[in-house]
């Protein structure tokens, strides 16, 4: 077993989630922008920690693509624009949509969720880049930074939901 | 015409959320931009109540097609969609079936501002069922400002050390990282058309 062979490995792993992701089709940006509020406001209801979902989500939107945001872009300590939880933890995200159809194309995504201090590791950052790396084995289009920036672990979560649903109903419950 | 309050529609689609099944309520539509506006409360209703939404004209259905269309299916949200010109005899008609109009999914009555006086004389009946809950469609708040815009550029810049026209310059030669971070910075730049 050698590097090489691990590298061809991560190329055949990351052509198969590069052909999935551009697969996938969502409504129009303003529609998943509505679908992303309406979300965070039912997890709001279920928690104790007071956000307003109406004024931490953002929309930008020119060009025929989108920006949908959350929190910081760069997490440099707790803010009121975080989203909160209720374990102290928080999250900031960035979600890029190219119009498409009618629909909506993934371009990218990064969820920063940070455990609240103390904790380890010190955050979980679920990423999908714009388009493959040249090196997919040390990084994947889609991947996990387990509280490493530099340690990207392949992620077969594409949907923008499917990861927040991982970070309210699994990490955050498991805190 | 009395004071009404303006809610944006993510406000409207989360009351309807909270009182469930059988309630009514009219939203005010905008002088401009009418059928984009609906399009937009269709959007969030869609989203926070997670059914489906159909938007029925009063102005061409006959009155058979609407109940019918009222109760078939029941439990979805209906938007009811009357201009400016609905005839006085047609509330006085609708006002004359509003028992049928009764079903188990909310109904949004859609109406340009002028329509609410006629809809007190003429439907006084379907005012009650909606009592004080007229809404006049505002404002989304979800858009990103210029000053957000700005702010989020800085904090790319200085984290990167680099400036928004050295981003630019290595989009164009197709020197960036695929992170999610460059996407971000070439949107805010308006350079979606790089990405």
């Amino acid at each position: 077993m050698t590097v090489e062979r691990a590298r061809k490995r991560a190329e055949a792993l990351d052509s198969k989630a590069h052909l999935e992701i551009g697969k996938l089709r969502f409504g129009p940006p303003h529609r998943v922008f509505s679908e992303i509020r309406a979300y965070l406001f039912r997890r709001s209801e279920e928690m104790d920690a007071r956000n307003n979902p109406t004024q931490l989500l953002k929309l930008r939107q020119a060009n025929g693509i989108a920006l949908i945001a959350l929190g910081p872009t760069i997490d440099k300590g707790p803010s009121p624009e975080h989203f909160q939880f209720d374990s102290g933890a928080r999250l900031s995200f960035g979600l890029t949509l190219r119009e498409l159809d009618r629909g909506s194309q993934l371009v990218s995504f990064r969820y920063h969720y940070h455990l609240p201090e103390s904790r380890s590791p010190e955050f979980f950052r679920f990423d999908l880049n714009e388009k493959p790396h040249e090196d997919p084995l040390s990084e994947p289009r889609c991947h996990l930074h387990p509280g490493l920036e530099d340690v990207r672990i392949p992620l077969p979560l594409h949907d923008p939901f499917d990861v927040l649903d991982r970070i309210f109903f699994v990490l955050e419950e498991g805190l | 015409m009395p004071e009404f309050s303006s809610q944006p529609f993510v406000d409207i689609a989360r009351r309807l959320d909270v009182r469930g099944g059988h309630s009514w309520l009219a939203v005010l539509s905008p002088p401009t931009d009418s059928a984009v506006a609906l399009d937009a409360l269709q959007t969030e209703l869609r989203s926070f109540l997670q059914v489906p939404t159909r938007v029925l004209s009063l102005e061409t259905l006959t009155f058979e097609e609407l109940l019918e269309a009222m109760q078939q299916p029941s439990d979805d949200v209906v938007v009811l969609a009357a201009g400016a010109d609905l005839a006085p005899d047609t509330w006085s008609s609708l006002d004359l079936m509003r028992s049928a109009l009764e079903r188990t999914g909310p109904t949004v009555l859609w109406m340009a501002p002028d329509a609410v006086a006629r809809l007190t004389e003429f439907a006084p009946n379907i005012r009650s069922f909606i009592g004080p809950s007229i809404y006049i469609a505002g404002p989304d708040g979800g858009l990103m400002g210029e000053a957000e815009r700005q702010h989020r550029l800085k904090e790319l810049e200085q984290h990167y050390g680099l400036s928004s026209e050295e981003i630019v310059r290595r989009a164009e030669s197709k020197e960036l990282p695929p992170e999610p971070h460059f996407v971000e910075w070439l949107i805010l730049l308006g350079r979606g058309d790089l990405v």
